[in-house]
């Protein structure tokens, strides 16, 4: 494998780091607010993934304009649109898990995962 | 005419029109929520009725949302295997729903009643969507939405352990619907396609280039609808969510919601993949192993518990196992019996978990040793359990039975012989842990062993009757539905 690969196609890269430090956020942190935060990370990773499959070098936005020369390339909106929908729908699973933190904070006090199973 | 063609996309729009009204009920006329759900889920029964029997007559149904033609736009796709989850889907959400009438109001606090329906009648369209869906970004917005409402269906009931078990349940979904989207957007990437046959056939061209991305694609596949799923090492969020919600909620979650995502796996290994890809890579001996820890691990695990939805939590984690050993197996039969332990364990975890919710319900008893007496002051009840704890035990005539003996089956099939001496001594294990409860019940009488009729309503009796008397009839009269499994499992493989 040619190393130039890896420079070209850095936001592949970006976007795997970003994941796995989500995950690693979700995983190993004790507060809750921060595991929540973690999942944003981690989703946001995969958004930059699907930008980067949708775009083109070079490649204009897909609507038809009369003034662009022959041959320009115009980029698929499939991606961000499947983006769009994903950011909804991390949108609400954040609302949804912040709605719940805060029921458990008042039962409980704190948002530390470690006091509250202490505390049950 | 019109609505003839629309049946499909009808069935789930219904719902989710009707979930956008529900809240300004549950604000205003908290009374009609619960027939307003009756009436849908109905509905929505004999949608998927009429569905099955135009199936049956030998059509496929496509349906193509907005008229955009499959490459471009959301496919709508019924095939057999479809149409028996829609009509096990329906039917057991319309048993549940009548159950739930009474037992929400000693579980849940009364002004969240409504709202709970919505989050119901959410869940039941977006396991449809599941079901019917043949457009892999589709699935993964429809896998979330059922997250979200099946997590809104345990913290319904506003207490301790199960906003504490909500939470759990949620960031491990979330983080298994991550996985997910990443391999969605790796196959993407590699086919150009989202509608799965489509990538399927860019897959069988391209799939020799990226031997790499197909392992990244699969394990990511089966990380992230194995979590939600339940597979043994992913199940930790299980047991505490399964056991602190609403009963009617567990009856769902455990019973339903986990089996929707075996489905979508099925299709995914199966019609996306190939069966070369699944027998090449080491998935299949991956799925056996864990299959075989977590009939074991979730048998051993349930044997300890005293709390009974506790018990019958791990259980689920355990018979989710069987569900796994049969589609690993990767034969006609072991995939035969993996459909139809998806039909029985729904049935026997409906009636087990109705069951355990109308003893809370009359009794207040949560915690297996205070079963002593039970069988006489609630004779129907107890029959209808120890109906469902036989058939997990795979007594023959009754439908757990069939599961293991197509299980046996299929392992001789695949040349593992070994999994059958699994399968007897897990049904001994399940033995170890569903009898005590009979015996407390029937055997070691309390002070007045005269018999008395259950006090619990007739609307609870009656859809845990029918359960059990489902279940009997799966070990009685297997023979159609197994033919037709098998005709489902053999287009699965090829």
């Amino acid at each position: 494998m040619d190393i130039s690969m890896l420079w070209v196609n850095y936001p592949y890269f970006v976007a795997i780091i970003l994941f796995c430090l989500g995950c690693l956020c979700i995983l190993t942190q004790h507060n809750l607010v921060k595991k929540v935060i973690g999942i944003n990370i981690m989703e946001t990773g995969i958004f930059l993934f699907f930008i980067a499959v949708g775009n083109i070098e070079g490649g204009v936005a897909p609507i038809y304009d009369p003034t662009l020369p022959e041959g320009v390339l115009y980029i698929n909106p499939l991606p961000s649109v499947l983006v769009l929908t994903g950011i909804v729908v991390s949108f609400s699973v954040t609302a949804f898990a912040l709605a719940i933190i805060v029921k458990l904070y008042q039962f409980y006090g704190t948002v530390y995962a470690p006091d509250i199973m202490r505390l049950r | 005419m019109f609505l003839w063609d629309k049946l499909p996309f009808l069935l789930i729009i219904i719902i989710l029109l009707l979930c956008f009204v529900m809240p300004f009920f549950a604000r205003w006329k908290p009374v009609v929520c619960p027939y307003l759900t009756v009436v849908t889920v109905i509905i929505v029964f004999v949608i998927s009725v009429v569905l099955t029997f135009r199936v049956a007559g030998g059509e496929v149904i496509h349906y193509h949302a907005g008229d955009w033609p499959p490459p471009w736009g959301i496919e709508i796709f019924i095939d057999e295997l479809a149409a028996m989850m829609l009509l096990l889907l329906t039917g057991s959400c319309l048993l549940i729903v009548f159950y739930s009438l009474k037992a929400l109001t000693k579980e849940i606090p009364g002004p969240a009643i409504g709202w709970y329906y919505t989050l119901f009648l959410l869940t039941l369209a977006s396991m449809m969507g599941i079901v019917v869906t043949n457009d892999l970004f589709n699935l993964y917005v429809m896998v979330e939405i059922v997250s979200i409402g099946a997590v809104g269906l345990v913290v319904a009931k506003g207490e301790k352990l199960s906003t504490e078990a909500s939470l759990r349940y949620l960031m491990l979904a979330t983080l298994g619907s991550g996985f997910m989207l990443f391999a969605i957007g790796f196959l993407y990437q590699v086919t150009g396609n989202l509608n799965m046959p489509y990538v399927a056939a860019e897959l069988l061209e391209v799939r020799d280039q990226y031997p790499f991305l197909m392992w990244a694609t699969l394990s990511f596949f089966t990380v992230g609808l194995g979590v939600k799923a339940a597979l043994f090492p992913l199940h930790i969020w299980l047991p505490d969510a399964h056991s602190s919600a609403p009963s009617p909620s567990s009856a769902v979650l455990s019973g339903l919601v986990v089996k929707v995502y075996i489905i979508s796996m099925l299709r995914i290994y199966f019609l996306v993949f190939g069966i070369e890809v699944f027998n090449e890579t080491f998935l299949r001996s991956l799925i056996l192993l864990l299959a075989t820890m977590a009939i074991l691990g979730g048998s051993l695990f349930a044997f300890v518990q005293l709390d009974l939805k506790r018990r019958l939590a791990y259980s689920t984690v355990a018979q989710i196992g069987y569900i796994f050993l049969g589609m690993g197996l990767g034969t006609v039969w072991g995939v035969t019996a993996a459909l139809l332990h998806i039909i029985i364990h729904a049935l026997m975890k409906i009636c087990l978990f109705m069951s355990a919710g109308a003893v809370y319900y009359q009794t207040g008893r949560k915690k297996v040793i205070h079963f002593s007496g039970l069988g006489y002051q609630m004779p129907v009840t107890m029959a209808a359990f120890t109906i469902a704890s036989l058939s997990m035990v795979g007594i023959p005539f009754f439908g757990g039975f069939i599961t293991k003996y197509g299980l046996a089956l299929g392992s001789l099939e695949a040349n593992n012989p070994y999994f059958i001496v699994l399968i007897v001594v897990s049904g001994l294990l399940n033995a170890a842990y569903y009898f005590p409860i009979v015996w407390q019940a029937y055997f070691t009488s309390g002070h007045d062993p005269q018999m008395t009729m259950d006090k619990v309503p007739f609307t609870m009796l009656v859809p845990i009757i029918i359960t059990a008397l489902g279940i009997i009839y799966m070990g009685l009269f297997p023979g159609r539905i197994l033919e037709f499994l098998e005709q489902v499992s053999i287009r699965l493989l090829l």
